[in-house]
């Protein structure tokens, strides 16, 4: 019987060049803080072995663009390349430098994939579909320099209305822990994005973190309290500026009802930086 | 307003170099046959992404196009 055997969720751009950019020093002594917490991460991740590692994050309109925009996709395959953008701007640079291909967990995703289908969760699927920095900037800290474990991919649709639930999302989560119970793999899973940051996709409120409603969050996370998490709306994240936590939200349904230890939190105008890992039995 | 109009647009300016070096030599030219509404060619003749933004364009494609994004930063008391 297979095992989750490590859960965690961590903002993804991890890049402090960027943010001292757009935030100043303090910004690049965040994200670093930050980064030296996920590399801890990494290291109990790695220690225990996982056969593959799942990651659950957003396409910024690169992977897919205006021709499909799915829900949820799970990447199959046999590899997976990260996405190239010439003269890259912004958080685009968060990629350069990094391995061109990574290798997918192909049995893992095609269990998802394919139960998925049989349990009610109508998924995309993609053979093509490269990874942004909301993949490979955690999942090479996380890795350091050590070999990249079997990734498998999946893109939660986190911008582009109508986004699934976050109630769909934690749905999802909890079928994703069936497969894994149901298979052979110790597994890896992580979320990525956030916390707040962008409210209502505005260029005017850049800037705009929202840290109460970041606290809340944390707190029902600390708590293993995921009922409230349900009950939130795709409005209230968007007004919030919590976009990405649909992503945490499918974690959080493969995992519930552990308890979190959050590792690191620091708030920025421009985005609160987090570092959550769960309690597993 | 056409959401599509103006993503697919921005779409294309961020990923297709020989596209955008056309649209930042002749933008009249560049956008010409394309459906957009009066208000989107202005803001896209101007190089307004924050009218761009508020017409539909989505945030993150404002901030990432090559030598057109909009840069805001927000530096920190240290």
């Amino acid at each position: 019987m297979g095992r989750i055997v490590f859960a965690g969720a961590m903002s993804h751009v991890l890049d402090p060049d960027y943010y001292q950019e757009v935030c100043g020093l303090s910004g690049r002594r965040k994200v670093e803080a930050c980064m030296t917490e996920i590399r801890a991460m990494g290291e109990r991740l790695l220690a225990r072995r996982p056969d593959a590692l799942v990651v659950i994050a957003d396409d910024h309109l690169n992977a897919f663009s205006f021709n499909a925009v799915p829900a949820l996709c799970v990447r199959i395959g046999r590899h997976v390349d990260r996405m190239v953008q010439e003269e890259a701007e912004a958080f685009d640079r968060a990629l350069e430098g990094l391995p061109e291909r990574y290798a997918v967990h192909e049995d893992l995703a095609n269990r998802i994939l394919e139960d998925g289908m049989t349990a009610g969760f109508d998924l995309a699927l993609s053979w093509e579909a490269p990874v942004d920095h909301a993949f490979l900037s955690p999942v090479m800290t996380l890795h350091g320099m050590q070999p990249v474990i079997p990734l498998v991919p999946i893109w939660v649709n986190c911008f582009v209305a109508p986004q699934p639930t976050p109630a769909r999302c934690f749905a999802f989560g909890r079928h994703l822990a069936r497969v894994v119970a149901g298979g052979p793999w110790d597994v890896g899973i992580i979320a990525t994005g956030g916390l707040s940051h962008f409210p209502e996709l505005s260029l005017p409120r850049v800037g705009e973190s929202d840290t109460i409603f970041d606290r809340k969050l944390l707190h029902w996370l600390e708590k293993g309290e995921h009922e409230p998490l349900q009950a939130l709306t795709v409005g209230e994240l968007d007004k919030a500026g919590e976009h990405e936590f649909l992503n945490w939200m499918a974690l959080i349904g493969a995992v519930t009802p552990a308890p979190a230890d959050v590792r690191y939190f620091g708030e920025l105008g421009r985005i609160n930086l987090a570092a959550v890992e769960w309690r597993l039995a | 307003m056409s959401r599509y109009a103006v993503n697919s647009l921005l779409y294309r300016l961020k990923k297709d170099r020989a596209f955008r070096e056309r649209f930042l030599a002749e933008p009249a030219s560049a956008l010409a046959g394309l459906d957009l509404t009066e208000a989107e060619r202005t803001a896209f003749l101007a190089r307004d992404m924050k009218q761009i933004n508020a017409l539909g364009g989505y945030l993150h494609l404002v901030m990432s196009v090559p030598g057109l994004a909009a840069h805001v930063s927000h530096p920190e008391r240290d």
